[in-house]
């Protein structure tokens, strides 16, 4: 198998990885650089649990191979707290108890940080939209919506979390 | 209180098995399986698996160094397959390599010759051959035949259920780590820390004592990580064999095509009603599709068994259960434990009755809804239900009445599209219906600074029992929860633990901690009597952490009485136990009170169905369940909520599809479990108000299971839609997925 010395921002930093041509951005991220934030769930693009932000979009880092990121900015679960500070989205998960066994949570805070970015405001039907593909078999989904409703309704900018 | 963890869980910092820092020198393992349902095995060819790169050892049956066997009930799974296999998935050889893909690419290698034997897919066949597991079940009770002879109405028919994957998120998986003096640790994703520890020690040929199982906490199981302890023993071989660390995870499509599924059923029913509408008898058998291996089907389809007449009050019954060996592999727990199975098909007969009678559903139920003063069919007295009260609470909350005018209003007035509603009454018993497992331990140690550790044989996966088991202790010691941390299940900190399943966690580990948290209460009020100078302690009390002498607050803090208390030579460890009291089932007469209170709702689910496409949405979810007095209203709101989720999963899009050789074709691209999308528009849960349970932890009541039955709502509001359209067929399958919905209409 062919390697690759790649360089790649993670959460900010510079990193500069080895790595073989088959292996996924999830795998790189858990087992080269010890981001163990973000789980794999299915290896198959269905649950969501690995999503990442790849150059400010969600993606399910399973399905993206790790060369491809070559020069790319990427962000992971371990990045959404600022200084200790909880993300706003962290914050209203935790206020609306929307998690369980904890699996799902970091691709759906991901997700969910994705949709407020680039539409502060959603419908419910956008919440539905956006994270339905962020699989969950714990909750029942409905303190999930009803922590997205919430962050939004604060108008959950990052880095003000925390203060509630 | 919140989920003790839920910080950590957002931020990423939680630890799976996974997520562990991998020991030097790690190494991954994976299975060699069957590609044949069943076969004499002439040879295994594993040379090429053994070339592979980055393979390091290939084991077979013949390198257990203790007993090849891992069947949790009966003796019948042998760990790695012998000289025949019975599923495909079934386990061959065990493949160690320097990577987890090396591992499993080379696994994938393996070839078996295989004498091919016709394989058995379907369970009345498999009775008909004589092939089952353990014996046949026979519940009698009244006089049925007789009954039935006096009835105005008799109605019977067939019915299926289909199985259900359990998709936790986190598939199974543990890391074995040898340790000195031919010992080893085993960190795994298991329910089941007593039995694992022993089929751990029994393969390796170990005492016990020098295995120690380790398990903080599970990425979800919903009873999948209860009895098969294939994927936690093998890596544990392999790491004993090699004295390296090894881990095993198992890929997601193997984890579908290789794990057991919630049972599926085939049902036939006949229930006979008088002219009123009372139930005056019941019959039913109970085909159960049980796999390969006997595993916990038993058990399983003892619950199914005890639950046949579900919610009501049935004078003459007669249920006859048979678990049906088959070539898939092993079907094990699931979130309902055969209750779900056992309630569908009554509830499937009275709603069939109903529309024969000409009256709604929900009218039979309410008639013949079971509580308290009743007697079950094997004998139990029902007290303390509240199952009236759960139906009367639903009812001022949605006006059923109106809800029905509503609904047939629109299916007056509308061809195209229609409505459909169903009230679900739930009743379910609260214990291991094996006796012997309702016992557990904990071990509570408090440390000279003042902090609490708490040990007990509860696994936390998701459910909040850690939580729970903190407020407890909390609670009974008279500090702050965060003075108190749950540690890790371990089986060197508290032995034989029973399965963290059949909603008993909180229940036995819950009263165990309270036993160990009264005990050193005990010792500290004694000593702080007389630290204080004041012999009695029985006016001593602690209350938000300060020692209060006939009610008044003294100067003595929790840290000071307890660093007092150890220099003083007071022990600050305690080992307690606990027994549900009670509690006896006679296998012979089938008679008996198994369980130690019944858990109760109802719910009313409503659907909208479009008739052209055969697809249909969810419109509403009202759900009124009795937890007792809860240790947390945040926790079993959610377990309630997730519980329901699930139930409406496998009601409808949950469809697992075997290929004619007995192979899983659906895996994760295909299985399809509820998304955000399948959240109705209203979903409500109700706990119902001033319930006390004399009989369980602090007036608690079992959260876990019972309210996935409520799922069952949206098969039968379906049906009810359906059954507006055209009633000239039989009653569909469950699930009731889009497609089977557009085959009843159309086909």
């Amino acid at each position: 198998m062919a390697h690759h010395k790649i360089s790649v921002t993670v959460n900010g930093s510079v990193e500069s990885v080895d790595v073989p041509s088959n292996m996924t951005l999830l795998t790189m991220l858990r087992e080269k650089l010890g981001l163990t934030g973000t789980k794999n769930g299915c290896t198959a693009g269905e649950c969501g649990a690995c999503t990442v932000f790849l150059n400010g979009e969600p993606v399910n880092s399973c399905l993206v191979l790790a060369v491809e990121c070559d020069g790319a900015e990427v962000r992971t679960v371990e990045s959404l707290a600022r200084n200790g500070q909880l993300d706003p989205i962290q914050q209203s998960v935790i206020d609306h108890n929307a998690v369980q066994c904890g699996f799902c949570t970091p691709g759906v805070l991901i997700s969910a940080r994705a949709l407020l970015d680039r539409n502060p405001d959603p419908t419910e039907e956008e919440i539905r939209d956006a994270l339905v593909g962020n699989l969950c078999r714990c909750t029942g989904y409905i303190r999930i919506l009803d922590a997205v409703k919430d962050a939004a309704r604060v108008g959950a900018a990052p880095g003000t979390g925390g203060s509630r | 209180m919140k989920n003790v963890d839920m910080q950590m869980h957002v931020r990423g910092t939680s630890q799976f098995v996974d997520d562990l820092a991998a020991p030097a020198g790690c190494l991954h393992a994976a299975l060699v399986t069957s590609r044949v349902a069943r076969g004499r095995i002439r040879s295994l060819d594993l040379a090429e698996v053994l070339a592979a790169p980055g393979v390091v050892a290939v084991y077979t049956h013949r390198d257990v160094p203790g007993l090849n066997e891992v069947g949790h009930v009966l003796r019948d799974q042998p760990l790695l397959a012998v000289d025949q296999v019975e599923y495909i998935g079934q386990p061959l050889a065990l493949v160690v390599a320097e990577s987890h893909q090396a591992a499993w690419q080379a696994a994938a290698l393996g070839r078996a010759d295989i004498e091919e034997l016709p394989a058995v897919l379907d369970p009345r066949e498999a009775l008909a051959q004589g092939m089952i597991h353990g014996q046949k079940r026979i519940l009698v009770s009244g006089d049925p035949d007789a009954a039935f002879q006096t009835c105005r109405h008799v109605v019977q028919g067939r019915l299926a259920s289909g199985p259900q994957e359990h998709f936790y998120f986190e598939t199974q998986r543990a890391l074995a780590v040898p340790t000195e003096h031919d010992t080893i640790k085993v960190h795994a994703s298991t329910q089941s820390p007593g039995a694992f520890h022993r089929h751990l020690a029994e393969v390796l040929g170990l005492p016990m004592h020098k295995v120690e199982l380790d398990i903080r906490r599970l990425g979800g199981a919903f009873g999948g990580k209860e009895s098969t302890a294939v994927w936690v023993v093998a890596p544990a071989l392999a790491a004993f064999l090699l004295k390296r660390p090894v881990k095993l995870v198992l890929p997601r499509n193997h984890d579908i095509a290789t794990s057991g599924k919630r049972h599926p059923y085939e049902y036939d029913y006949r229930i006979g009603l008088d002219e009123e509408g009372q139930i005056l008898a019941y019959e039913v058998d109970l085909y159960q599709h049980a796999g390969a291996c006997a595993d916990i089907s038993l058990a399983v389809l003892g619950r199914s068994f005890l639950h046949a007449s579900g919610a009501y009050r049935i004078p003459n019954i007669r249920v006859r259960a048979v678990s049906c060996r088959t070539n898939i592999p092993p079907n094990n727990a699931f979130r309902g434990f055969g209750v779900p199975q056992g309630t569908f098909a009554i509830e499937a007969a009275v709603t069939h009755a109903a529309e024969v009678l000409g009256v709604p559903a929900a009218q039979l139920k309410r008639k013949n809804l079971a509580g308290d003063g009743d007697v079950l069919p094997f004998g139990m007295v029902l007290e303390n239900t509240n199952s009236g009260r759960c139906w009367e609470t639903l009812d001022a909350r949605v006006d059923l009445a109106a809800r029905h005018a509503a609904v047939a209003e629109y299916n007056r007035t509308h061809t195209d599209s229609k409505r459909g509603l169903a009230v679900v009454p739930v009743c379910f018993g609260i214990s291991f219906a094996q006796t012997a497992l309702n016992q557990a331990g904990a071990l509570v140690n408090i440390f000279v600074d003042g902090s609490v550790e708490v040990s007990t044989g509860a696994v936390e996966m998701g459910q909040g029992v850690n939580t729970k088991i903190q407020l407890v202790a909390a609670r009974t010691l008279g500090i702050a929860p965060d003075r108190v941390r749950v540690h890790t299940t371990n089986t060197s900190r508290v032995p034989n633990a029973s399965p963290t399943s059949a909603s008993t966690g909180a229940d036995l580990n819950g009263m165990a901690t309270k036993y160990a948290c009264e005990d050193l209460l005990t010792r500290l009020r004694r000593f702080a009597g007389q630290h204080l100078g004041h012999d009695d302690p029985e006016q001593i009390t602690i209350r938000e952490g300060v020692v209060h002498l006939a009610g008044k607050p003294t100067e003595l803090r929790w840290e000071k009485l307890v660093a007092a208390a150890q220099w003083a030579r007071v022990d600050l460890s305690s080992h307690a136990f606990y027994a549900t009291p009670n509690l006896h089932l006679d296998p012979k007469t089938e008679r008996g009170r198994p369980f130690a209170y019944y858990s109760c709702g109802t719910s009313l689910t409503e659907v909208w169905l479009d008739c052209v496409r055969g697809t249909y949405r969810l419109e509403s979810v009202e759900v009124v369940h009795d937890v007792g007095r809860s240790l947390s209203e945040v926790i079993d709101r959610g377990q309630v909520a997730g519980g329901v989720m699930q139930g409406i999963g496998w009601s409808t899009v949950e469809q697992l599809r075997y290929a004619p050789d007995g192979r899983v074709l659906t895996g994760a691209n295909a299985y399809k479990i509820p998304d955000l999308k399948s959240l109705a528009p209203h979903f409500a849960v109700t706990l119902l108000e001033n319930s006390q349970n004399p009989n369980a932890v602090c007036n608690s009541k079992a959260v876990g299971e019972p309210p996935l039955i409520h799922g069952l709502g949206a098969w039968f509001a379906i049906l009810d839609a359906l059954r507006s359209v055209r009633r000239d067929k039989d009653l569909p399958s469950l699930p009731l997925t889009p497609e089977k919905v557009f085959m009843y209409l159309h086909g």
